[in-house]
């Protein structure tokens, strides 16, 4: 039940993200919904399981957009396990704390492609990048972690809640 | 078993970790067209990502279309002006085309510019971050479609297939910081290379670099794809320079181009394949043409004379 709604979440993620949300960019630029929802998940649910929606997030990006397995899917892996850390560590009710790790996590993203993609390759203008790219990214990201935190959130409740009474003995 | 697991769990998850980078750093840069399991996974989501486009270009199309009925009308009129404009100028351009076959089998020299054979596909997904310019389009190696064949618009070129799988193929922009394409300018015939940036692929233009210092190229030049490439046919339209500025070494000069097409609300493409241009047109032997040419006085003369109709 668990795997086959986080699935689908997944995918469905996959198929707006690369179809309907680039019709809402504000100068070129949506926040990365995938990444939102996989901190999201490794801070609702710990590291195994966030690391888990990582490998099928990064799979699935690298199946459409890299010629090659395993750039997005190592990513997202890390990106899972890093935050699921955090879980024991907060109360998830709250809704400070998954914006801020969202913002984290996307600045480490976005450096990191960054520094592969470009800098290696002798390309980078930093303030560009951090300005036009980065800055507008993080706000956008912002305002959309809250609705989809809770979204999130409101299915895990649900689901642990059917858990709950599946394992109960009387 | 549970326990080894359970033991080694760190070393486990950082070797998977490691094999994962190893993996990219292995294949990256191979070009081969999608595995069994890329295609199979392409199957199951490709119909998703066309219904969602479909539903949401049904939207715009409806909203616009509810908004302007106003317009259409003036549209209309201007349109059939620019039909009688066009049509005249059609028929004088036809006149030049057979002059022009007739001048060209006396000299005996090829067809430069050959008709090739197109597939129109449709993108329906982008790469949904702001690096890169990819997208995925509906056609793929069940409709012959494979890796390197060239995508244009009616207004010019797109970009090319990266890769295809068994119904989706992956295709790069020329707006993508890695797409390279040699190119010249059409009045002087400076040679350069056009190369995506990603600085300006937000605002839908890239660059041309490497152009000689001494270049007379110009603001308002035309640009189109050169002789030395292997992979896009020469003398199709790119763009045109909206500026030019000296690099920082001085020797050599980088300018910004305008697409021609508007690469950021592409919906519809055509692919052509540069191996395989129908042989009688890039060859122009006159006979083999002259064949489907019914209304051609002398055969052996007009060779590309099928739209001439008076």
């Amino acid at each position: 039940m668990r795997i086959a709604i986080t699935a689908l979440i997944v995918f469905i993620n996959f198929i707006l993200q690369t179809t309907l949300f680039p019709h809402f960019a504000i100068q070129g630029v949506f926040p990365n919904t995938a990444l939102i929802i996989v901190t999201s998940y490794a801070l609702l649910r710990g590291s195994k399981e966030g690391a888990l929606v990582g490998i099928g997030v990064g799979f699935l990006m690298d199946v459409f957009f890299k010629t090659y397995i395993g750039f997005y899917t190592a990513l997202y892996l890390v990106f899972g396990l890093l935050f699921g850390r955090s879980q024991r560590n907060f109360y998830r009710e709250n809704y400070i704390l998954p914006v801020i790790f969202c913002t984290i996590s996307t600045v480490l993203y976005q450096v990191i492609l960054y520094v592969t993609g470009f800098v290696f390759r002798g390309e980078g203008n930093i303030l560009y990048f951090l300005f036009r790219l980065l800055l507008p990214e993080l706000v956008y990201g912002a305002v959309i972690t809250v609705p989809l935190y809770r979204i999130l959130f409101g299915i895990n409740e649900w689901l642990e809640l059917k858990e709950k009474y599946k394992y109960r003995l009387f | 078993m549970q326990e080894f697991f359970l033991k080694h769990k760190k070393h486990i998850i950082s070797a998977g970790i490691v094999l994962l980078v190893l993996v990219t750093v292995i294949a990256s840069g191979k070009k081969l067209n999608a595995t069994l399991l890329e295609s199979a996974i392409g199957v199951v989501v490709t119909p998703f990502q066309d219904l969602t486009t479909g539903i949401s270009s049904w939207v715009d199309e409806t909203v616009t279309s509810a908004r302007s009925k106003t317009d259409l009308k003036e549209e209309n009129e201007d349109l059939k002006n620019q039909i009688a404009e066009l049509m005249e100028e059609n028929r004088r351009l036809a006149m030049y085309e057979e002059e022009n076959a007739k001048l060209s089998s006396l000299l005996k020299i090829a067809q430069r510019y050959p008709n090739y054979e197109s597939v129109g596909a449709k993108i329906i997904a982008k790469d949904p971050g702001v690096w890169y310019d990819n997208f995925i389009i509906d056609k793929g190696t069940s409709s012959h479609i494979s890796a390197n064949m060239v995508l244009i618009a009616p207004q010019g070129l797109v970009g090319k297939v990266l890769e295809s799988g068994a119904t989706f193929s992956k295709a790069q922009s020329i707006l993508d910081s890695r797409s390279s394409v040699p190119a010249k300018s059409v009045r002087t015939g400076d040679l350069g290379v056009v190369k995506g940036d990603y600085t300006l692929s937000n605002n839908g233009l890239c660059k041309m670099e490497y152009i000689d210092g001494d270049a007379e190229i110009m603001v308002g030049d035309e640009i189109v794809t050169s002789h030395l490439s292997d992979i896009y046919p020469e003398g199709l339209a790119i763009g045109k320079v909206l500026e030019i500025e000296t690099d920082t070494n001085g020797l050599t000069k980088y300018a910004v181009i305008e697409p021609y097409v508007d690469l950021k609300h592409l919906d519809t493409i055509l692919i052509i394949d540069k191996n395989n241009a129908p042989a009688g047109k890039s060859a122009a032997p006159a006979a083999e043409t002259a064949e489907t040419d019914e209304e051609a006085a002398e055969p052996e003369e007009s060779n590309a004379g099928t739209g001439v109709a008076e």
